[in-house]
């Protein structure tokens, strides 16, 4: 530790004002906070709510996403080495979904790392930590298959047009891995949606496994046809409840195992990164809308709506989204209230777009950037509402 | 009843006027600073398209559609090319009373918004609207819920705008994008997000 203090003590003055290399100060207070811990610390949070350190706060949300990571890094291996019939041992499968992920979380990191410090470099304001978790979510939502020039298309979009165009961390008002999400969901559709694109094939393919059906659960859902079937359906292609909640199935790399997500929802909402009345209200929302289709599914209606709706919980991508994407504190509203209504909408809407909406399986990421719209107006409303209160009390 | 609740729950969502035609930009990118002119310019479009589009139902129904000037002996004509003239005729007009309306009872409002009143009558999600209805063929009754909820959707984009770029008061912005090029780039973020809804048919 002393010699990479002296390291950085030795090259301080190259940095200073009027130094030779002036212009990159923040690349070098990046990398040296990185090690140590700046004398300086955030008076302000990332945003004017919050009083918590921004680093810290970053961290906590890192540590919160190790648990859908690894197990994100053997579940792509484990699927991938059971189509193409390779051994299932521990260390075979993860050391092959670490060959897969980490490529992307290299990428992603690397480029959006490129934007923030050239962002910050030209317009002279320090490095955020922003950057680790957005750079750390955004592969966390792709298939595995993701070509990796267009992870960092993806990701350059949602640094640069969702956070950097804005003035860096805490001053964006969509999520910024959605955004970029959302940007190669509509450009590169063929890649991030379909019944391919979630499983990795080795090429050395050894024997076994001829044909397999890649669908996702929710795919398998929206194609069953019979009325009160899904549930059966689910099963019969490999998905119960019970491989849904635990996650060893196919999808995004970071999104299958809903238990992790819970996991890291209880850490989040602990440290006080995560509101509650988000993550709540979401359940509530998208329980209460699934609950609501089943009482008027008939024989004669779509076999979406009898769906139970807790299995809405664990398929797809909610239990991520609503987890991590949709508390982040930048973008989601700040009033209490608001929270519960925006956390509610979320799961509401994810509910109804899945059902309802042919064009997309899932809904989660829409639904999400959809109420980051209206965040800062459910905002307006309440403080609107708490000052007419307040008159009236005096 | 229920064709009329997918008409409104299409125009407010799924075609959003603004966020999928892209009508109406020019007042929408102007006004959308302050959340009272957002709200107020807000009501009037609706009120004016609740008026014009079934007003120019009733003209394109009764005087140009081909063979509509039957009841006046003349069942070959066929006037509908004047329907752009007319249609804008009556937009202005309609805007002009909303305006004294808007000024004889509330005057701040009036000030506030300023040019963009009157510039309502050239406001594209206006005609645009009055267009869409003669090309898919609505009902009186539809053409009325069709003006209401287009209105509505274009209010809550302006709206939900207004209260964006509240926030973004406290954003640090690029110099060469501040203004009008953060505004455009939001609106299409907005844009992307309402892509949400597309597919959905009603």
């Amino acid at each position: 530790m002393k010699i990479i203090k002296n390291i950085f003590d030795s090259q301080r003055k190259h940095f200073d004002k009027r130094g030779k290399w002036e212009k990159f100060y923040p690349v070098f207070e990046a990398t040296e906070t990185f090690f140590f811990i700046p004398d300086h610390v955030t008076q302000k949070g990332p945003h004017v709510r919050d009083s918590l350190d921004v680093k810290r706060f970053m961290s906590f949300v890192i540590l919160a996403l190790m648990p859908p990571l690894f197990f994100g890094i053997y579940n792509t291996g484990y699927q991938s080495n059971l189509v193409s019939g390779l051994p299932l041992d521990f260390f075979t499968v993860f050391s092959k979904g670490l060959s897969i992920v980490l490529p992307l979380i290299i990428v992603s990191y690397a480029v959006g790392f490129f934007w923030e410090f050239l962002f910050a470099i030209i317009r002279k304001h320090p490095i955020s930590e922003g950057l680790l978790v957005t750079g750390l979510l955004f592969p966390l939502t792709l298939p595995p298959t993701i070509p990796l020039w267009q992870a960092a298309a993806g990701i350059s979009f949602g640094v640069v047009i969702g956070k950097e165009i804005f003035g860096g961390t805490g001053r964006n008002f969509l999520n910024p891995a959605l955004t970029g999400r959302a940007f190669i969901f509509f450009a590169y559709p063929g890649k991030m949606s379909g019944d391919s694109v979630w499983t990795v094939m080795s090429s050395v393919k050894t024997s076994a496994v001829d044909t397999f059906s890649g669908a996702t659960p929710l795919a398998i859902a929206s194609i069953t046809e019979t009325y009160g079937n899904i549930e059966a359906s689910l099963s019969k292609a490999g998905f119960t409840f019970s491989t849904l909640f635990w996650g060893n199935h196919t999808g995004s790399i970071g999104e299958t195992s809903s238990f992790l997500c819970l996991i890291g929802a209880m850490i989040l909402i602990v440290v006080g990164v995560a509101s509650y009345k988000i993550i709540i209200g979401g359940v509530l929302g998208a329980l209460i809308t699934g609950g609501l289709l089943n009482l008027i599914a008939t024989e004669a209606s779509m076999p979406w709506l009898s769906l139970n709706p807790f299995y809405h919980l664990v398929m797809g991508g909610f239990a991520f989204g609503i987890a991590y994407m949709a508390t982040d504190p930048v973008s989601a509203p700040g009033m209490e209230t608001a929270k519960w209504v925006y956390g509610f909408a979320i799961g509401a809407l994810t509910i109804l777009i899945r059902v309802f909406n042919p064009a997309y399986p899932e809904g989660v990421m829409l639904s999400i950037l959809f109420m980051n719209l209206f965040a800062p107006l459910l905002d307006h409303f309440e403080i609107k509402v708490r000052l007419r209160r307040r008159i009236a009390n005096v | 009843m229920e064709n009329l609740l997918s008409i409104a729950l299409n125009s407010v969502f799924v075609g959003n006027i603004l966020l999928a035609y892209f009508l109406g930009m020019c007042s929408f990118l102007a006004v959308s600073k302050k959340m009272e002119t957002a709200t107020g310019l807000g009501f009037a479009v609706i009120f004016v398209l609740a008026i014009t589009t079934p007003t120019n139902w009733i003209i394109y129904h009764y005087l140009l559609a081909p063979g509509a000037l039957s009841w006046a002996g003349l069942p070959a004509a066929d006037i509908s090319f004047l329907k752009f003239i007319i249609f804008i005729a009556v937009i202005a007009a309609m805007v002009q009373i909303v305006e004294m309306v808007i000024d004889r009872f509330s005057p701040a409002l009036y000030t506030a918004l300023g040019v963009f009143l009157p510039l309502i009558a050239v406001n594209c999600a206006i005609l645009g609207t009055s267009l869409f209805m003669v090309e898919r063929n609505y009902t009186f009754t539809e053409s009325l819920v069709f003006g209401i909820s287009s209105g509505t959707g274009w209010m809550l984009a302006i709206v939900s705008m207004a209260a964006i770029r509240k926030k973004l008061r406290y954003a640090d912005v690029p110099e060469g994008l501040e203004g009008f090029g953060i505004t455009m780039i939001v609106t299409g973020l907005m844009a992307m997000s309402f892509m949400l809804f597309s597919g959905i048919t009603l």
